[in-house]
Formats: C-alpha cells, sequence, structure tokens
C-alpha cells in the first residue's frame, strides 16, 4: 500500500507537481497517467526521495527514510537504461544486492525471471531498449518487494513484450504486491493497469478504475442518416441539451442523447431514417479529452482539441 | 555501512577503468623511476632517488600516477550521474551520507593501497641500478599521503560537480594552468601583492608533500614563498576537506 499525501514540487516559478494525493493499493495494477512533462517522473522521484519537495509518501505506513534497506521492500526503475555500459548485467545487480544485503544467488534467480539470463556476462552497452527494460524489471524485483514503482516500463518494448509484461506484472499483484507504473500511453495502460492516477501539468485528473476514466471522459455520440437532414436538423435543435454537425451529405452526427432519444425525435417530426448508430470515442481520445487542457507541450493545434 | 562499503567495493572491483587506472599509474611510475635511474646509474643523489621512487617528485606541475589515483575516485561519484545510476544506487543505499562516505573509504584507502604499491614496484625497478634507497625520507611519507587525498578529492568533485567532465577539468586545470599561472605571475613586480597568496594554493601546496628539500619550483620552499613540507601538507589536506564537506552537505540537500 502506497499512501502519497500533497506531493509537490516546484522549479523556480515552474509547479512540476501540485499537491498530489493518491493511494496505491495492494493486488492490482495502478496506472499512472499523463501526457509527457505532466510531472509523472518527479512524482515518483518525490516518493522515493530522490527529489527534495513537500507532502509524504508512505510504504506499508513507513517514510521511505525509515526503511534500512529499501530495495527488499520497493523496487523502482525510473530509468530504462541505468547502469554503467561496460560493467556486466549481472556485476550490476550484484552490486546493488551488495548494498542491500540481498544474497548474489537471488541475482541469477531474476536475470532468469525475467528473460535475460544468456545475456548476464555480457556488458549492457549493446541492450536494445527492450533487453535494458528488462534488466530494469530484474533489479526491482532483486529484492522480492512488496511494492513496484516503474515509470515507462512498456516503453520500447515490442508488443510481445509489453503482452509479458503485462502477463508479469499481473501476476505480481496477484500475489498481493502494490504496483505502480507510469505511461503516456492509455491504450498500454487500459491492457495493464485496473486502476488509474491520471495528472496533467502535476494536477490530478482522475483517480479510479479504468473503466470509470472511459465512461466519464469518452463522449458517446450518434450518427443519423436520413433523406430529410433539414428536418430532422430543427426538429433535434427543438430538443434542450442537444448539439448537431453535418456528417457529409445525408448524415447528421448528434452529441448530447440516446440513440433512443433521437430515433423518437425523428419519428415524431415524421422524418425517415435509414442509419441509427452510436460512436463511442476511442480510449485515446478520452485520455486526449482528460489531458488536453492540461497538455505541457502542445505541438500545432490548440490545447482543448478532442480529436 | 558494512552494506555500503560492500556496495562500493563490488562497485570499484567489476568496472574495468579501475584496473586500467591502476595499471596506469603503477607503469607510469614504474616507467618513470627506471628513466630516473638508467639516466643516473652511478651516485645519484638524494633527491634524485627520492624522485624515482615517489613517481617524479614535485618536478611535474601534478604528481602523475596521483592523477590517476584521482581520476579513479571521480569515477566513483561522477558515473553515478554520468549514467543514471544514481537512482538504483540511493535505493539500495538510501543514506545519502553513508553512501558518499563509503566512497570515500574504499576510493582513498584503494588510492593508498596503490601510492604504496607503487613505491614498492619503484624501489623493486631501481635496484638494478641502485643498491640502497632513502626510504625512511619524509618525502615517501608524504606521496603516501599525497595519494590518499587526490584520491578523496576526486571522489568529492566528482559529486561536488555531479559529474565526470567538470570535477577532471578542475583537477587538471587547477593545478597546471591557474595555479602556475598565478604563482609565475606573483614574480613580476606589479602583481607582488600575490605573493602572500601563493602558499595558499592548494594544488601547489600539496606538491611539497612530495618535494625532496622542501624545494618548491627551482628554489627552496622559504625563498619562492611557500611553506615547508607539512604545513603546505595542511593547507592541501584543509583545502580536500572542505571540498569533502561541501560535497556532502550538498548531496544532502540537492535532488538526486
Amino acid at each position: 500500500m502506497i499512501t502519497a499525501a500533497r506531493l509537490g514540487k516546484r522549479y523556480g516559478d515552474k509547479v512540476a507537481v501540485d499537491d498530489l494525493s493518491f493511494e496505491v493499493r495492494p493486488g492490482t495494477v495502478t496506472g499512472f497517467l499523463g501526457p509527457n512533462g505532466a510531472g509523472k517522473s518527479t512524482t515518483m522521484r518525490l516518493m522515493l526521495d530522490l527529489d527534495r519537495g513537500t507532502g509524504e509518501t508512505r510504504f506499508d505506513g513507513r517514510r521511505f527514510e525509515t526503511i534500512r534497506h529499501p530495495m527488499r521492500e520497493i523496487g523502482a526503475v525510473l530509468e530504462a537504461k541505468a547502469f554503467h555500459p561496460t560493467r556486466t548485467a549481472r556485476n550490476h545487480l550484484r552490486m546493488l544486492a551488495a548494498g542491500s544485503g540481498i544474497p548474489a544467488t537471488r541475482v541469477d534467480e531474476v536475470l532468469e525471471f525475467v528473460g535475460i539470463a544468456e545475456v548476464a556476462r555480457r556488458k549492457p552497452k549493446g541492450f536494445s531498449l527492450g533487453m535494458a527494460q528488462r534488466l530494469g524489471l530484474a533489479q526491482a524485483l532483486l529484492g522480492d518487494p512488496a511494492t513496484l514503482i516503474l515509470d515507462e516500463p512498456a516503453n520500447g518494448l515490442d508488443p510481445h513484450g509489453i503482452h509479458w509484461l503485462r502477463d508479469v506484472l499481473r501476476a505480481l499483484a496477484a500475489e498481493g504486491r502494490t504496483i505502480f507504473v507510469s505511461s503516456h500511453l492509455l491504450s498500454e495502460m487500459s491492457l495493464m493497469a485496473d486502476e488509474l492516477v491520471v495528472v496533467g501539468r502535476g494536477r490530478m485528473i482522475y483517480n479510479g478504475g479504468v473503466d470509470g476514466f472511459v465512461r466519464s471522459f469518452t463522449q458517446s455520440t450518434v450518427l443519423v442518416r436520413t433523406p430529410s437532414v433539414s428536418m430532422l436538423v430543427d426538429a433535434l435543435r427543438a430538443v434542450p441539451g442537444i448539439s448537431v454537425s453535418a456528417e457529409g451529405a445525408d448524415g447528421v452526427r448528434v452529441s448530447g442523447a440516446s440513440s433512443a432519444t433521437v430515433g423518437d425525435v425523428a419519428f415524431a417530426a415524421g422524418v425517415r431514417v435509414h442509419e441509427l448508430s452510436t460512436t463511442t470515442a476511442s480510449l485515446e481520445t478520452a485520455f486526449m479529452t482528460a489531458t488536453g487542457a492540461a497538455e505541457e507541450y502542445v505541438a500545432q493545434a490548440p490545447a482543448g482539441g478532442g480529436e | 555501512m558494512t552494506d555500503a562499503l560492500r556496495f562500493e567495493w563490488v562497485r570499484l572491483r567489476t568496472l574495468r577503468s579501475t584496473y586500467w587506472l591502476i595499471g596506469s599509474a603503477l607503469l607510469l611510475n614504474a616507467v618513470i623511476a627506471v628513466l630516473i635511474a638508467w639516466l643516473e646509474p652511478d651516485d645519484p643523489g638524494r633527491d634524485l632517488m627520492v624522485a624515482a621512487v615517489t613517481g617524479g617528485g614535485a618536478n611535474l606541475p601534478v604528481p602523475m600516477a596521483v592523477v590517476f589515483l584521482a581520476v579513479l575516485g571521480v569515477l566513483a561519484s561522477g558515473h553515478e550521474y554520468r549514467y543514471g545510476t544514481i537512482q538504483p544506487t540511493l535505493t539500495s543505499v538510501p543514506r545519502r551520507l553513508r553512501l558518499f562516505s563509503a566512497k570515500l573509504l574504499v576510493v582513498g584507502a584503494t588510492g593508498l593501497v596503490v601510492t604504496f604499491l607503487s613505491i614498492v614496484v619503484n624501489v623493486g625497478v631501481t635496484r638494478f641500478f641502485w643498491s640502497s634507497l632513502p626510504l625512511a625520507d619524509p618525502t615517501v611519507a608524504g606521496y603516501l599521503l599525497l595519494g590518499g587525498l587526490w584520491s578523496v578529492l576526486g571522489v568529492a568533485l566528482g559529486q561536488l560537480l555531479r559529474g565526470v567532465p567538470g570535477a577532471l577539468v578542475v583537477l587538471l586545470v587547477t593545478p597546471m594552468i591557474v595555479e602556475q599561472l598565478i604563482f609565475r605571475l606573483s614574480y613580476a613586480p606589479a602583481l607582488d601583492w600575490l605573493l602572500p597568496a601563493v602558499k595558499f594554493l592548494p594544488f601547489t601546496a600539496g606538491l611539497q608533500l612530495v618535494s625532496a628539500a622542501g624545494e618548491a619550483s627551482g628554489g627552496l620552499a622559504s625563498e619562492v614563498g611557500l611553506f615547508s613540507r607539512w604545513p603546505s601538507g595542511v593547507v592541501f589536506a584543509v583545502f580536500v576537506a572542505v571540498t569533502v564537506v561541501g560535497a556532502g552537505v550538498l548531496f544532502r540537500r540537492r535532488d538526486a
């Protein structure tokens, strides 16, 4: 169980993390989602006492600084390639094991577990990003910790690797561990996570289940095709709360009403309908809607754009 | 603290550059010793003998082999930032001052051992030319101290500047260019107000530890305005201590 309370961090005038409080429960995978620059990594660094800021994080009720061997309780990977390029994967882990009083035999176990045992004695400078991520996970699991904090662990993994990572994280969660994983891709998170903490510009946007997030940030629209577009539009405009836009020559896109309502309105107005269908916005759209206004670096379109 | 020391010891042992640096230091010193002995096989003065054992003594702007030990120290702390390993390191050894102390201790001790080994090797290689060596000379003890201090200074600078390049620049440019310049400029009549400061130039002062006759840059220490061996050693040691304390305080306070 991780309890983060009122985390805050500013660099000069710029607020990187703004009064973030959340809980990460054991037994589930909690995704930490936000666009690039939203403050995810800074939050994780604050949690691990790497950065000096405000607020407090407790791991099973204890503050990081009071834990004698954090590696045995919290496995953390914040950067994909946090190793010396010419120190072998095995030696890298042996070094960390030595500092935490973890037996050296555990090193080979975790390397085996993440599937890079055959390159254990190789220098990691030639590792692909995927192999580096696996070494990172091995490092996080070294102390058999009850809590895992991983920053973008799926970055650089191929679809097979992402699938594997998801299975591993789910299996670890099923063992009762607390797992906190960041990503800037909702599609990745929707595969891996049960719970979500969504941030934008250092602020909390959403905290709850993945389904709930999708539901509250996806707006369903109804597409109607009819030979009498103008009649239908006039009829729909008369209903409060409904907005209408044209979709091709014979189509109308309706938001703010269910397909049943739209069908009833059309029937009452005596309009013939050729098609009536509901469209639910994709996960990515939901994410963009949720974080759009909080985007840190907007490329071209102005902030707040849905599509 | 034991865990931190074990961490640091494994860190040092599992890096190929450790062996390169130590090997280079030993080899370079041996070559200097052989050259001196070869050029002066008969009846060398005490100064020459001492210089041969201490890798050239105070005749060079920086004691060559000792620079390699300082680099060893710079890598100990600087690599953590160069390769982003500071995060896993601090998860393994969370107490920052404990980690920093372990680095200072392990690298400092390694520096002392290597310096000692170098003296032994140099005695060995000069045996073919000379029959006896003044090993009890205070210069030899000064050399050991210098080796230890430079190693520790390397760790502190790498930590203070959080990286390798900056620390190397400070380590090489300060003694070879900045201090040399100030030292020489102080002879100019218009700049004679620099003279009192010269004895406090840290690296120049440190070099007096291996100066055979309390001699510095062509003249006796008192004539060129320097302290003699041990007071100069204290100046350098204080400089190293201040750097260590500064690095430790900032390490504790700053974002990792």
